[in-house]
């Protein structure tokens, strides 16, 4: 099969697993950065139980495979009587192992905090949430912004678990549609590559993205 | 986790009310948890999932076994596939730092390639099209190639940051010493980076681990499918994926807790010179 | 700026019997001090005698076992807005200045004044640049503290102190991260407000400033008060022995 050929007769469904890969990674992304916040918040509170809820949520989804988190969420929850569409679990496991390494990379953006910082806020009379919001966070963010784009790019790949459910094809991403049509036509290479120009473009894209971002507000020391 | 200095740095020493309120919030968390875990032992023992059917036969020794044997599976396909990515990935970086701006141009594109496409991506790849190309692969290196080509590139990027951090006084020193690039490379300065580079290849072989767990797409016996085998002879899915769920856990969280205690060693001997 | 209060006020600062380990190690050791209103002390010592931690402990920034710090007669809160209140009203100088690294210089300058003090932007930035203008870095304003050199991010910080109108200003080795050309300029901006009254408590090395700035020269060893003497008598006949070999060892550095 020629690219025009397969780009002719699959063209539309590349471009809507293109659209759905974005939709999914940008919705992750989002939901994973919010819990992966929440869950820093436990690790550094000073109550102890928390913070050992936070470090296991971490540890937990930090180390487990996706294969074995999508096959909890898809076959056992119903058992425990928790029903969740395919789709869905696809997305609380790409949420959800993101968010722990958030939550890794904004502690070690923390703790890159020189300690004089803080003391330097305390000396001048800030209170401990306006340190936090004025001083610890915005100096935290700015020394995490390689590591969250490799996030971003990590997110996305995370969201190839979309094809290891049974999805409409209107829901298919950029790994499912090439199992849909190798399973209809003789896609060959050409079906792989062209889903993998459009990961590697996005890939890019988000590096490029992280890259201006980090040089604008990098701080200097 | 990560050095927990950061935690203590925030806070000063609290006085009696921030003592007490630490100590309120420690029992209203206390509490909030434990109904937490509650509602999910319940849930399980609602569902009857908590009967004796579903977890005695893990006091068995050929559960275990069983399970090992596919562990075994598991590991002997990761390290394969970590040795290959290695040597790939080094490949890479050498082609990365080559005066040749086409092997330069290729490796950099090879590098973006493998760290930009989903390692399920590259598996139906070899299960899908390698066979059609006439070339036919055992299900061992099915799994094994795809996930040691999609380490490849994040290892020779971790390569490259080794290189970089050693001290360029140590390339210059070399040189004017009189000996040649290679030598320089291999013996000066490869030796101290591979210190710096150790590390990162250990939480790599997490990276590649879990990627071997899409092993079942082309029917290779890790331990996802030895796992698969027990539950359909127990009949018992839920305890058997958890089982199996955390044993994935604690083999990277060991693997990721090894990483660190020699990054922080490495770190250690490098600021000692 | 204030005039001089004569003696028997209530002191800007007062320490009274005060205690402080770090494990087994007894770093402060009953330690009582006060400085009067437009006063400035100087603290001096081998390093490891003490003399930071107890600048520290005047803003809580170190926390003690036993005895009482008072602040203008009130007892140094222990935490919470009261403790951050207080602390606004004593300025504090690092020796690693610390500047906020993520803020220009001007907005190091506003924010406390702002969040704080609750002054406007607009008189924030004014009073800023004024101050700015002062210690003699108001061209720099506008730059990040890492494009600063060294002293002109030290008189930066200076002025970030002074921005909040402080009673008492605490320098904890001002100079010690320096490069030898830059010391000047940042001791000429203390002795100007050592000049202006400005109530100050100084833990230093440079015994030439020490000797021209202060009013009262507290020498401290072994976490102790050594010796509490007037500069002159301190450096031409030192009354202990432990501050006759501490001068001794640094007048002759060659010897070592």
């Amino acid at each position: 099969m020629s690219l025009s050929a397969l780009l002719s007769q699959y063209g539309d469904l590349y471009l809507q697993a293109l659209l759905n890969t974005w939709r999914l990674t940008a919705l992750c992304y989002v939901g994973a950065f919010a819990i992966g916040i929440v869950v820093t918040v436990l690790r550094v509170c000073p109550v102890k139980p928390l913070r050992v809820f936070g470090d296991f949520f971490v540890q937990v989804f930090r180390n487990i495979p996706g294969a074995a988190m999508l096959i909890i969420l898809v076959y056992a929850l119903p058992r425990l009587k928790i029903m969740l569409s395919y789709e869905m679990c696809v997305i609380v496991a790409s949420v959800l192992i993101p968010s722990a390494f958030c939550s890794e990379h904004l502690m070690s953006g923390m703790n890159t905090i020189h300690p004089g910082q803080i003391e330097a806020a305390r000396a001048l009379g800030l209170t401990f949430s306006q340190m936090i919001a004025r001083v610890v966070i915005p100096q935290a963010l700015r020394s995490t912004v390689l590591p969250m784009t490799s996030l971003a790019v990590g997110t996305m790949l995370t969201t190839a678990l979309a094809s290891q459910v049974p999805l409409r094809p209107n829901q298919l991403e950029l790994t499912g549609v090439v199992n849909y049509i190798n399973s209809r036509a003789v896609g060959g290479v050409l079906a792989f590559a062209v889903s993998a120009v459009l990961y590697v473009s996005t890939a890019l894209l988000i590096g490029w993205i992280g890259a201006t971002i980090d040089r604008k507000v990098r701080i200097l020391r | 986790m990560n050095a927990p200095s950061i935690r203590d740095r925030l806070y000063e020493p609290p006085g009696p009310k921030t003592r007490r309120r630490i100590a309120v919030f420690t029992v209203i968390a206390l509490l909030g948890l434990g109904f937490l875990l509650y509602l999910v032992v319940r849930q399980f023992e609602r569902q009857g999932q908590l009967q004796p059917r579903y977890w005695d036969f893990f006091l068995k020794w050929s559960t275990w076994r069983y399970l090992g044997a596919g562990l075994l599976s598991t590991l002997k396909a990761a390290l394969t596939a970590a040795v290959i990515a290695i040597g790939a990935g080094f490949l890479l970086m050498r082609g990365k730092l080559n005066k040749n701006p086409v092997v330069r141009w290729v490796s950099v594109a090879l590098i973006e390639f493998t760290r930009g496409v989903p390692t399920l991506l590259l598996i139906y790849f070899f299960f899908l099209v390698v066979p059609r190309m006439g070339v036919s692969l055992g299900a061992f290196w099915r799994i094994t190639l795809p996930c040691a080509i999609s380490a490849s590139g994040i290892i020779a990027e971790a390569f490259r940051a080794g290189v970089n951090a050693v001290p360029r006084g140590q390339t210059e020193a070399a040189l004017s010493l009189g000996l040649s690039n290679l030598r320089t490379f291999y013996q000066v300065v490869f030796p101290q980076a591979i210190r710096f580079v150790i590390p990162s290849l250990i939480s790599e072989l997490v990276i590649v681990l879990k990627d071997t767990t899409f092993a079942y797409v082309v029917s290779y016996a890790d331990l996802m499918q030895n796992a698969k085998v027990l539950i359909t002879s127990h009949d018992s899915l839920v305890s058997v994926y958890l089982v199996v769920a955390v044993i994935y856990i604690l083999i990277n969280y060991g693997l990721n807790k090894l990483s660190d205690r020699m990054a922080r060693g490495g770190a250690r001997t490098a600021a000692e010179r | 700026m204030t005039q001089r209060y004569p003696a028997g006020d209530v002191p800007v600062i007062e320490l009274k019997n005060v205690n402080k380990h770090y494990g087994d190690l007894h770093v402060l050791k009953d330690i009582s001090l006060s400085v009067r209103k437009g006063e400035v002390v100087v603290i001096i010592g081998p390093s490891g005698s003490g003399k930071s931690t107890l600048c520290r402990t005047i803003n809580r920034l170190e926390t003690i076992d036993s005895g009482q710090i008072l602040i203008e007669g009130v007892p140094l809160p222990e935490e919470g807005r009261r403790l951050a209140e207080l602390r606004s009203r004593i300025g504090m100088v690092f020796q690693s200045f610390n500047l906020f690294a993520h803020m220009s210089v001007l907005d190091n300058m506003i924010l406390a004044p702002v969040s704080v003090l609750k002054k406007s932007r607009r008189e924030a930035r004014e009073e800023a640049m004024r101050l700015l203008e002062r210690v003699g870095v108001a061209d720099q304003a506008k730059k990040l503290p890492a494009q600063l050199s060294g002293g002109q991010q030290q008189r930066a910080a200076i002025a970030r102190a002074l921005a909040m109108r402080p009673r008492a200003m605490l320098f904890d080795e001002p100079t010690s991260a320096l490069d030898p050309e830059m010391i000047g300029e940042v001791l000429n901006v203390i002795t100007e407000l050592a000049q202006e009254g400005m109530t100050m408590v100084i833990v230093t090395h440079e015994m030439n400033f020490a000797r021209r700035v202060s009013d009262r020269v507290i020498f401290m060893d072994g976490g102790m008060i050594v010796e509490e003497n007037t500069p002159e008598a301190f450096f031409s006949h030192p009354s202990s022995q432990r501050a006759v070999d501490f001068l001794q060892s640094i007048r002759t550095p060659e010897a070592l």
